[in-house]
């Protein structure tokens, strides 16, 4: 009898710990906020990773990719920078303008993209846009760029943000096969700023 | 009765933490492959089939597109699966930029190669097993660490005008068993 009981005891705790870990640790893995622990503060505004696809990742870096941002490129080939917040370190809303200022960067080609922060999917828009590359992105004569951010139309290089208020999203840079002398520097590149305009 | 009772806690305690942190590790390590099944599933189910090439052929963002996908990239995609043998997957690389990448089972991304590293135009390769016999297959060996994963192949269509050339390059793609 008293066997069983402590039997049944350890059982019950078994079961009561499997549990608890199973819906702790799935919760955390799946947070929209989840995929940030891999990231690296660079500047403030922008985060780096050089551990998307790659066999260094710890293992809970790679469930959090796996989870937020599935089938990325490893830093042989590509390297992603994502920003949540602008240069005053306010996080992103939709209800706000913003100003994405850049320079040249020293690559192949290079994207700037922008997610809902919840669903981590395109926000969707009537213009079927969500990113601005190196070729399609205006530029002066120097390769300066900028690209508006925010949910009013804009004549030059715009991307919508949520129709809702009170919104978080974010902006990935993707930079495919940067140059050596990119990739010398790296996370410290010329990285756009981010400044917000209204709100 | 006062040190049996200690005891007992103790052994609570350390059975409790024990399992909480097996579970912990089981649910993390499993999440990726998890995540690349349900993928796989999707690419074979596009495709017609498992070491079948399956063509997103439309530009801009896409509402039925992962997490965080890339609109600036025209994706095809395969679920393979080499426990029948070797797969060939061959065709022509894009010029604007063009890359091929293999994934295996826990989501690590252990192979990639973009056109400019080609010698040139036109690839072929061979996915295998380490087990597998290729030589006689012609071709790049590519050996992947697991039986099942997914192959990308990415094109980056600057605009909506690339979309013709990158359909055309698309057709020209053959992925099947060698």
């Amino acid at each position: 009898m008293k066997y069983a009981a402590i039997l049944l005891g350890a059982v019950i705790i078994v079961a009561a710990s499997f549990f608890a870990a199973r819906a702790i640790t799935v919760n955390s893995l799946t947070n929209h906020n989840s995929i940030f622990d891999a990231f690296e503060d660079v500047d403030g505004t922008w985060m780096y990773s050089d551990k998307i696809g790659a066999a260094a990742a710890s293992s809970v870096e790679r469930a959090r990719v796996a989870i937020g941002g599935p089938l990325g490129l490893s830093s042989k080939e590509a390297v992603y920078f994502i920003a949540t917040r602008d240069d005053a370190g306010e996080p992103l809303r939709s209800q706000c303008s913003y100003r994405v200022t850049g320079v040249p960067i020293d690559t192949r080609w290079w994207s700037l993209t922008l997610y809902d922060s919840v669903t981590q999917h395109y926000v969707p828009n009537a213009e079927n846009r969500s990113s601005w590359n190196s070729i399609s992105t205006p530029r002066t004569e120097t390769g300066n760029w900028v690209i508006n951010v925010g949910p009013d139309p804009q004549d030059s290089a715009w991307l919508r943000t949520q129709e809702a208020p009170d919104q978080s999203f974010e902006l990935m840079i993707r930079v495919y096969n940067p140059s050596a002398a990119t990739r010398a520097v790296l996370p410290i590149i010329d990285l756009p700023t981010v400044e917000r305009v209204s709100c | 009765m006062l040190n049996r009772f200690l005891v007992y806690v103790l052994g609570a305690i350390v059975l409790a933490t024990a399992t909480f942190m097996l579970t912990r590790n089981l649910v993390i390590s499993q999440a990726p492959v998890k995540v690349m099944s349900t993928i796989e599933t999707r690419i074979a189910a596009g495709a017609g089939g498992w070491n079948a090439c399956f063509h997103n052929q439309v530009y801009g963002p896409r509402a039925n597109a992962a997490r965080r996908a890339n609109p600036d990239s025209i994706i095809s995609s395969m679920a393979y699966d080499l426990s029948d043998g070797p797969v060939r997957i061959s065709g022509e690389t894009w010029p604007r930029y063009w890359s091929i990448s293999f994934y295996q089972q826990n989501s690590d991304n252990f192979f990639v190669m973009n056109d400019q590293e080609l010698p040139d135009r036109t690839f072929d390769f061979v996915l295998a097993l380490d087990s597998h016999e290729t030589g006689a297959l012609g071709g790049t060996p590519i050996i992947s660490p697991t039986a099942k994963g997914i192959m990308l192949i990415r094109r980056f269509a600057a605009d909506s005008d690339d979309m013709p050339g990158i359909i055309a390059n698309q057709e020209a793609l053959t992925c099947a068993p060698a």
